[in-house]
């Protein structure tokens, strides 16, 4: 299982470098949001709903939780050694556009209705 | 030839007990590593005041209180487990992850990933 782990950061490890040079001229080329969710893709799936049940589903969770998040992750306020590495190199627009983006997924999420709120 | 009937008896013996021993550790891995959807149904009535609300919003700074109902089991467990050993800064999920045993998290975990749309 820790070498799974460890497999798995070197490989975010890599793509993370991949993605920081990608990221740095972001600022004068449009967002190719595509392009930019390719990292976030490789744990949480391509359609959001996450390749393993240590990756939270993102698809249809609300954008401005999801910005938050990436925004604990990029100042180090919210600690992973894998989302730390690939939130640093991202602009606030960047960030607002993965959001936006996983968001309006479909969904399997939904806020606990009143009939889930326990007995 | 009772020596080797013997002996294979204890060896046939020795199997099984392995066996036994082999069948009640994966049954003791499972109910360790995976909590009780039951127990965590009624565990989860304090979520809702937050996060039962749709639409509710996070004060300072704002955001939407997050969508957890189908959320996968074992990023619950971790989320909880770092407000309970106070690595994620949220101070009122801190303090409930506090009020919480590893084990209610594991059932709450078990109950909210449980949920479909």
């Amino acid at each position: 299982m820790k070498s799974v782990h460890l497999i798995a950061l070197l490989a975010c490890t890599f793509a993370a470098n991949a993605f920081a040079a990608s990221a740095t001229d972001a600022s004068n080329k449009p967002i190719d949001i595509k392009v930019l969710a390719v990292p976030c893709e490789a744990c949480h799936g391509k359609d959001g709903n996450a390749i393993a049940d240590q990756y939270p589903r993102l698809a249809g969770q609300y954008h401005d939780y999801l910005a938050q998040a990436l925004r604990e992750y990029r100042s180090g306020d919210r600690q992973n050694p894998i989302m730390g590495g690939f939130a640093k190199p991202l602009s606030d627009a960047e960030i607002d556009a993965l959001s936006r983006y996983f968001a309006a997924m479909p969904s399997k999420l939904h806020d606990l209705s009143h009939d889930e709120q326990g007995d | 030839m009772p020596r080797i009937v013997t002996y294979r008896r204890i060896v046939f013996a020795g199997a099984m007990l392995c066996a036994m021993w082999l069948g009640c550790a994966s049954a003791f891995a499972a109910d360790q590593s995976k909590g009780d959807p039951q127990a965590g149904r009624s565990l989860v009535y304090t979520c809702g005041g937050c996060h039962g609300v749709t639409g509710y919003y996070n004060a300072y700074p704002n955001y939407h209180v997050p969508r957890i109902g189908g959320q996968n089991y074992q990023y619950i467990v971790d989320a909880l487990t770092e407000y309970k050993k106070g690595e994620r800064s949220h101070p009122t999920m801190r303090a409930q992850g506090r009020s919480l045993s590893i084990q209610e998290i594991h059932d709450i975990a078990a109950y909210l990933s449980s949920l479909r749309k």
